[in-house]
């Protein structure tokens, strides 16, 4: 019934962010493949990911994810976090 | 006395605001269903015709409110944390959600934010 939340969305006419990812040639990839790695976590999840294993930056290092059927339509970045808990380090020497 | 979708409302309550009362409906849902049964908006409770208090309540047990919209909400965060998004694991830290600063002025999502969200 809201039309105007729709409208905050990213525009129609673009489409979905469709990055070109070096996906394997066989599917399922046989076992051993390594997982696909990438910085591009703004990457919209297609059907055709599902049950892939990618390897998403979070600003250091790479982070394993497995795509399930349920991602399709998010991002890669959504399911990497970027941000480290705060842990106070006791240090003698000020 | 008259009942809308199983509620009782005195005869005195405006029908803008009794329409209200359910959770789903807002300001702007309630405006266009009066407008869709051409009730005025100060109109009050008592003065509803039979037939638009049957329409009422027909228009309104097919949207998606009370119970079944707060099932569909606690269902839509236990998704985001069951699927691992950073959103679900916010929500379950009880922090903000949206990139807020979490410096100060987090009253609000310490107080609602949770995968058993109190609605």
């Amino acid at each position: 019934m809201r039309a105007t939340q729709a409208l905050l969305k990213r525009s129609v006419w673009k489409g979905p962010n469709i990055v070109p990812l070096p996906l394997p040639r066989k599917l399922p990839p046989p076992p051993g493949t390594p997982p696909i790695k990438t910085q591009k976590r703004a990457a919209t999840i297609l059907p055709n990911f599902v049950g892939l294993r990618f390897s998403v930056h979070n600003g250091k290092t790479y982070q394993d994810i497995v795509i399930t059927e349920e991602m399709v339509g998010r991002k890669l970045g959504e399911y990497v976090p970027t941000r480290k808990r705060f842990t106070y380090k006791h240090s003698k020497n000020k | 006395m008259v009942f809308i979708l199983g509620v009782n409302f005195p005869e005195r309550n405006l029908v803008k605001k009794a329409l209200q009362s359910f959770f789903g409906i807002g300001n702007d849902t309630s405006a266009r269903l009066l407008a869709r049964f051409h009730i005025h908006p100060t109109c009050k409770v008592g003065e509803l015709a039979n037939k638009q208090v049957l329409d009422l309540t027909a228009a309104l047990s097919d949207m998606k409110i009370e119970n079944d919209l707060r099932r569909q909400i606690l269902e839509d965060i236990k998704r985001l944390k069951e699927t691992g998004t950073i959103r679900g694991r916010r929500h379950a830290l009880g922090l903000p959600v949206r990139g807020q600063r979490t410096r100060t002025q987090i009253k609000t999502a310490i107080k609602l934010n949770r995968i058993e969200r109190r609605l």
